[in-house]
Parts: structure tokens; C-alpha cells; sequence
């Protein structure tokens, strides 16, 4: 839970700490002059900020979660656990953010599991490590039968959830691991790959989706792999999000209004994200987000204004080597996440759909759109040089 | 009394082939129809829509595998060891015997166990495996021979035309001499896997390095024997003696220039005009079966026929026994193939001259259907022991090959 702490925990990806929340200016708009309006009670007196988050409120946070678990957008844990000789998640594995106690404890529910290419063009070094991380996800899932599931659907991603696993998914990936080949596309999504970063490739790059990326776009829906546009150029998300008949994602992106890093977004698209129905969600790093709870918390009301509470997720981003803020250190910290919303007035259905019905209301989305696709087109045999030519 | 119906359909034996195919229908252990319709068309299956007759272009269609009495097939997902990305093209290839499969599915099962083999079988339909051709297919990486497996891959033969660096091939200069430490360590995890060792291609030396490793039977997807025609592809007798004792299966091939000796004489001086016209000796294009036509004008082609090859299956039963053969045409695979056996309708011909050479019904069932079938189920107990006895492995070459 969240203690009262006197200092902040330093962080390596980002400056100095921001100022106590009594120095602070107020940045004025809506959503945080709004909690300033609704919940002035609550923020602490003494200078240091450290909210006070009294015990009843934790408590309605487990008891939410215990309900409406965390779907988690993103892990680096195949690429932290390639590193190890030897882990034990089952026990746990203190070298690591994640592991099944603590999954347990911050009740993740489902988890993304994201496979990490070599940098640089694609072909089989790409292909291979794909390959790689895919057997590795696979034999972790098999050693811990107890905590975790593969899933590859909305219906086995609650199945899991029901049967007290965490679902694990596989992706996103980079656009790298498919290159240019569809089918190269359908058999990682055979293996069970279920989201893909359009990024990184010459189909997706600055310009925008060429013919060729929409092809593709047009095949990820067919199969019902979602679209992943974090880290994608501005260009891609924009023609993404209108050649997408699937809810698009945004697996690890904040607001840029707030924090301008590239890979959060403009105001603008995050309006385009709510009239696609898509999904946006937050990760939890110092470097995205900013150094603490109520940073954290500071973006999400803001994509909840901007983009609407159905279209706004969490995403962990665990292992993936990046900071977090404070008290949310690893997978077991949701509840001080909640519990931080709860005492500004999120209801009880946000929360809900925040945590776990968001992101299986886009993987049911990506599932339908995929039955209703095969319905009326063959696997895509396009080549980048008869499109793009 | 003078107007027969041709002698081959009127004949006694073909109608008892025919019969007895449709109990027992053949397993064949190599066709190159994903890698013809790659070439030929780049996957638009349409355009070369074996629901309709294709026997214009390729060696098999729908029609011409039910008038063979095919049962199962393994499909080839070979690609080629001499360019890079060998490992994305052999997921291309896995994804179009995936969509051939989904393509027809009153004709094609997808089969990746015996039990399916024999459902389909029940159902009568094909059932389709897949077998990987070389080594170069994993580049190294035993993660990805299991994805391989995952996909359906049901045998991988460990090399092709080249030497990959863990084991050698047959048509290649030494280079391990046999199979290396990371080599035995691929078998055993396709022993794990359950996935077929197939000795195809690969050379004498590997395949007794191979025999020694595998705890599971082995195959040769398509290879006949060296005794009868010494070519490099085909299987020396101690080997094939060693079958017994292993409890693989040796699937005879049609190609001539491995079957008959003349024809391994013929093909060597055609492989030369091609490369001499500057095509790969295995092309099958348009372009470069002109230059074969050519070719062939000039140098009459030697004939092999259903006889040449009942040969080499009565000298493999000689040495190996009549539970270790089966048939691996490699049809599409290669360009020419002999009289009688033109085309993925033509096993009949074969059971039948061996009908006529005094097989019994139980031997022919043996050939086309039981042994093959039962390697695969073999080769899943062995798996099912050791994946509750070993981990998976990660090895890589550079810790075992140094």
C-alpha cells in the first residue's frame, strides 16, 4: 500500500523529482483543476507528496481488481527472462519486476508479452528472434501451468481469467518480424502473435501506410491480430486508425499534452482514438509518464476526457528495462494505481473498463472483425513490389 | 475381336492395384507442389487451381492424386540452401500447404499425428503432413525447429543439396563427416519433438551418425537404393540393413537420374547444359524447360520405367524387409520421371508390376500405407517419453561445434 515516504525514489530516465505537489504550478486544465475541485480534501497537507490514501479506499481497489482484473499492455519479460540461465516466476523471481506472486498480488489478469527484434532491418535475424521469443513465451508458459495461460482469443483470455491464470498474449511485435510477407504474418499468428507495431518497415514508415501497409493493415484484420500504432510515425497511426476495421491500439502510449515524448500522443489523435473506438493505453514509466502515482494518474484522466473512458487502458511495460514511478515499482503496485483514481472520483464502471473491459472489448473487436473478414477475403498473396512497385 | 481397350487398363493387376489402394492408399514421403506453385504462379493458388485439371502445368491435382490412391501426403516446404532467408521462405511455403488445405477440404485433411493419418483415411480424405528439406530450413535455431514442429512440420531431412554446417550432404564435399555435436543434439530434439529424422539427401555418413543418435525410427522421404543404381541420393545396404533395427522406413523415389543408371549418366551431362544457359539445375520454369527441351532433342533421354523402380523396391525388401519400405515420388520435385509413373496418378502401375511380381496383398499394404503410418506413431511414443523425461534444448553450435 502506499506508505507515507519522506523523499522520492530516484529515477535514472528522467531529471530531478517534480517539485512537492504545494509548489507546483497548476497546469490548469480540466482534468487536473477538476480532482483539484472534486477532492480538495484529500491532498495532503505537509509538503512532501505522499497522498494519503486511506485504508477503506485500498481495500475498494482490491476488491475492484479482484473483480475486474488488469489486462497489462505490455511486458518486456521474453527478452528480461532470454538473459537468465535460470528463473523460477512461480516462486518468485526478485531479479525481475514480474513474476506469478506478484501477478497475483496487483491482480493481472491478462498480460501482453512483447517479443523484442534485433534493431535494424528485418529478414530472417528478425524472423528467427521472433521465432526465438515465441518458444521461449511458450516454454515459461508451460513451466508455470498453475499461474499463467497461453491465450489467443477474447473468449480464452476470460477462460484463463476464470480459471485463476493469468492470460499470457503474445505481441506486440515489430512490423520486422513480418517484413514484407503475409504469410510469413499468418504463421507467427498461427504460432499465436496477437498485435503487431506498425513501425520499422518500409510499408509503415514517415510518410504514412503505402498501398502495400494498408494491404497489410487489411490482413491483421483479416486474422484478428491487433494493430499496434505506438511508436508508429503520426502519419502511419492517422491512416492506420481510418483503414483499420479493427479497434486500433496503442499499446504503450500517454499523453503528449502532459509529457512530450514521441511516443505519446497529440490531443488530436487522441480525439481520432475515440471516435475509432480504439484504445489507448498508459504505461507506467517515469520517462512516459512522469515520477509518481498521481502523474500516472494525472494522463489517464486526461485520455479519459479526451478519448472517453471506453477507450483508455494500462500498461505496465515491466521488464522492459524502463523507470517506473513511485509505488509502482512492479506488477503487484495496481491497487495504489486505483486506489490513486478512486479517490478522484472514478467511478466504479471507469475503473472497471479501465483495468479489463477496454482491452477485451478490443480483442472481441479484433476476434469479429476477423470472422466477418474471412467471410469475404482470401489470405492476402500481395507483394510489396506489385504495390509499391 | 480386334479393338482392346489399351493393355495397361485392361490388365488384371491394375484393376487388383486399384482395389487394393482404396484399402490401403499410398503415403507418399515427398511432393514439391507448395515450391512448384512458389515458382510458377508466387502462391496465387487460383491461378493454378488444383480443383481443376493441371496436369498442363504440374505433376498433381485433386483428380490425378485420387486416380493414384493417395491417402497422404507429406508436402514439401523445401527452399532453397544457396540464398538467404531460408527461414522466412519455409514459413511461406508452410502457409501455402496451410491455405491448400483450407482451400479444399473435402479433398485435404490437415494431419499432424498417425491418428489423423488413419482418420483421414476413414474419412477418404488425404490427409496432408509436412516435411521440411534441409537443415538450412532452423538456421541454427533449435526455438525455431520446434516453431516448425508447432506449424505442422512432421520430418525435416537435414540437408539438401549442401552441406549445412552440422551435417553433410550427399551431393556435397565432406565437411563434418556426418553429423557434428550440434547436429546429434537437432536429432535428439526432433526425437523430442516428435518430428521424423529424414536421411534423404544427406550422406552415408550422416545417415549412420544419424542412426546412431535417433531413439526414434528414422525415414528417407525419397531415396532409393545405391545397390541398384549408385548414385549419392540413393541408400547403401549397410544402411538400409540397419532399418530393422531402427524401425524406420526407406520410401523409394522415381526420380531417373537416381533410379537408373544411364539416366544418372544423362542427367549429369543436362544438369551442365543448364547451368551452362545459366539457370539453377532444379529450375522448372518456363524459360529453362525450353532449354531442357533443347537439350533433350539432341541427347535422347534415357527411359526409366514402372519396372526400374520395382527393382529397387525388390532389392530393398531384400535387405531392409518388407516393413521398411514406402514410396516418395518426389513428383513436381523434379522434371522428368519414368514411363508409367508420369504423374501423381500413377502408383497404380507400380502396384500392380509389383502384384505382378508376386506381392502379397499384406506386403502391398505394408508399402503404401502401415509403415509409414506406423513411424509417425513411433516416433510420437518416443516423444511423449522424453518430453516427460527432458527439457527443451537451447543449444547453439557455437557451444557444442566450437
Amino acid at each position: 500500500m502506499a506508505d507515507l515516504q519522506d523523499e522520492l525514489r530516484t529515477t535514472t530516465e528522467v531529471g530531478a523529482p517534480d517539485p512537492p505537489a504545494a509548489a507546483r504550478p497548476e497546469r490548469g486544465t480540466g482534468p487536473r483543476s477538476e480532482r483539484a475541485r472534486r477532492a480538495p480534501a484529500l491532498t495532503t497537507e505537509t509538503p512532501v507528496e505522499a497522498p494519503v490514501v486511506p485504508a477503506d479506499v485500498v481495500q475498494r481497489a482490491h476488491a475492484l481488481l479482484a473483480a475486474h482484473p488488469v489486462a497489462d499492455g505490455y511486458s518486456g519479460l521474453p527478452k528480461a527472462l532470454a538473459r537468465l540461465h535460470q528463473y523460477d516466476l512461480e516462486l518468485g523471481e526478485r531479479s525481475m519486476d514480474t513474476d506469478v506472486p506478484r501477478l497475483r498480488q496487483g491482480h493481472v489478469g491478462a498480460l501482453f508479452w512483447a517479443l523484442h527484434l534485433p534493431d535494424g532491418p528485418g529478414g530472417d535475424r528478425a524472423v528467427t528472434a521472433a521465432l526465438e521469443q515465441i518458444d521461449l513465451v511458450k516454454r515459461v508458459v508451460q513451466a508455470h501451468p498453475d499461474g499463467l495461460r497461453q491465450a489467443r482469443t477474447a473468449a480464452q483470455t476470460t477462460d484463463a481469467r476464470n480459471c485463476g491464470r493469468t492470460a499470457v498474449l503474445l505481441g506486440p511485435a515489430g512490423a520486422t518480424a513480418v517484413g514484407d510477407s503475409p504469410a510469413l504474418l499468418r504463421c507467427l499468428h498461427a504460432l499465436g502473435l496477437k498485435a503487431l507495431t506498425l513501425a520499422g518497415v518500409s510499408w509503415a514508415g514517415e510518410a504514412g501506410l503505402t498501398r502495400f501497409g494498408e494491404e497489410m493493415v487489411h490482413e491483421l484484420n483479416r486474422l484478428g491480430v491487433l494493430v499496434d500504432l505506438s511508436g508508429a510515425s503520426d502519419a502511419t497511426a492517422a491512416r492506420a486508425l481510418a483503414v483499420s476495421r479493427a479497434p486500433v491500439v496503442f499499446t504503450r502510449s500517454a499523453a503528449r499534452a502532459l509529457r512530450p515524448h514521441p511516443a505519446n500522443l497529440p490531443d488530436e489523435l487522441l480525439l481520432r482514438l475515440r471516435a475509432a473506438r480504439g484504445l489507448c493505453l498508459v504505461p507506467l514509466t517515469a520517462e512516459q509518464t512522469g515520477p509518481s502515482v498521481r502523474d500516472v494518474a494525472d494522463h489517464l484522466d486526461h485520455v479519459r476526457v479526451l478519448a472517453g473512458p471506453e477507450c483508455v487502458g494500462l500498461s505496465g511495460t515491466y521488464d522492459s528495462g524502463a523507470a517506473h514511478p513511485q509505488d509502482l515499482g512492479d506488477a503487484s503496485c495496481y491497487p495504489h494505481l486505483i486506489a490513486e483514481l478512486l479517490v478522484r472520483g472514478w467511478s466504479e464502471d471507469h475503473l472497471a473498463l479501465l483495468t479489463w473491459g477496454n482491452v477485451q472489448r478490443v480483442l472481441r473487436g479484433a476476434d469479429f472483425a476477423a470472422r466477418a473478414a474471412q467471410q469475404r477475403r482470401q489470405p492476402s498473396t500481395a507483394r510489396i513490389a506489385w504495390l509499391d512497385g | 475381336m480386334t479393338t482392346f481397350a489399351p493393355a495397361s487398363s485392361a490388365s488384371p493387376s491394375l484393376d487388383r492395384a486399384r482395389e487394393l489402394l482404396a484399402a490401403f492408399p499410398v503415403v507418399d514421403g515427398h511432393n514439391d507442389l507448395p515450391w512448384a506453385l512458389r515458382e510458377q504462379v508466387r502462391y496465387d493458388l487460383a491461378a493454378r487451381d488444383i480443383a481443376g485439371d493441371q496436369s498442363a502445368h504440374l505433376h498433381t491435382d485433386l483428380a490425378r492424386l485420387r486416380a493414384g490412391g493417395v491417402g497422404a501426403q507429406f508436402w514439401s516446404v523445401y527452399v532453397r540452401s544457396d540464398q538467404p532467408g531460408a527461414v522466412t521462405a519455409t514459413l511461406e511455403q508452410i502457409d501455402c500447404v496451410r491455405q491448400l488445405i483450407d482451400r479444399h477440404p473435402e479433398d485435404l485433411r490437415a494431419a499432424l499425428t498417425a491418428a489423423d493419418m488413419e482418420a483421414a483415411r476413414a474419412e477418404g480424405r488425404i490427409a496432408s503432413l509436412m516435411g521440411a528439406e534441409g537443415g538450412h530450413s532452423i538456421d541454427n535455431s533449435l526455438a525455431t525447429l520446434r516453431q516448425l514442429y508447432e506449424l505442422g512440420v512432421r520430418y525435416m531431412t537435414l540437408t539438401h543439396n549442401d552441406n549445412v554446417a552440422w551435417a553433410d550432404s550427399a551431393t556435397d564435399e565432406p565437411g563434418v563427416g556426418g553429423l557434428s555435436a550440434f547436429g546429434r543434439e537437432v536429432v535428439k530434439e526432433m526425437n523430442r519433438l516428435g518430428m521424423l529424422v529424414d536421411l534423404s539427401h544427406v550422406a552415408a555418413t550422416t545417415m549412420r551418425d544419424a542412426l546412431d543418435a535417433s531413439v526414434a525410427p528414422v525415414i528417407f522421404s525419397h531415396s532409393s537404393a545405391r545397390a541398384v543404381c549408385d548414385h549419392p541420393r540413393n541408400i547403401p545396404d549397410d544402411v538400409l540393413e540397419r532399418l530393422p533395427a531402427n524401425g524406420g522406413v526407406a520410401m523409394v523415389t522415381f526420380v531417373p537420374k537416381f533410379v537408373l543408371q544411364a539416366a544418372v549418366d544423362w542427367a549429369k551431362a543436362a544438369d551442365d547444359n543448364m547451368r551452362a544457359h545459366g539457370f539453377h539445375h532444379l529450375d522448372t520454369t518456363a524459360e529453362a524447360m525450353k532449354v531442357h527441351q533443347a537439350f533433350e532433342e539432341t541427347h535422347p533421354r534415357p527411359v526409366a520405367t514402372v519396372s526400374t523402380v520395382a527393382d529397387h523396391l525388390d532389392h530393398m525388401r531384400e535387405v531392409a524387409g518388407i516393413d521398411h519400405l514406402g514410396i516418395g515420388g518426389d513428383y513436381d520435385g523434379t522434371a522428368f520421371l519414368p514411363d508409367g509413373l508420369n504423374d501423381v496418378s500413377g502408383y497404380p502401375n507400380l502396384i500392380a508390376e509389383l502384384l505382378d511380381r508376386g506381392w502379397s496383398d499384406t506386403d502391398l499394404a505394408k508399402l503404401t500405407w502401415r509403415n509409414a503410418v506406423r513411424v509417425l506413431g513411433a516416433a510420437e511414443d518416443v516423444a511423449r517419453d522424453l518430453r516427460s523425461r527432458t527439457a527443451p534444448s537451447n543449444a547453439t553450435p557455437e557451444q557444442l561445434d566450437g
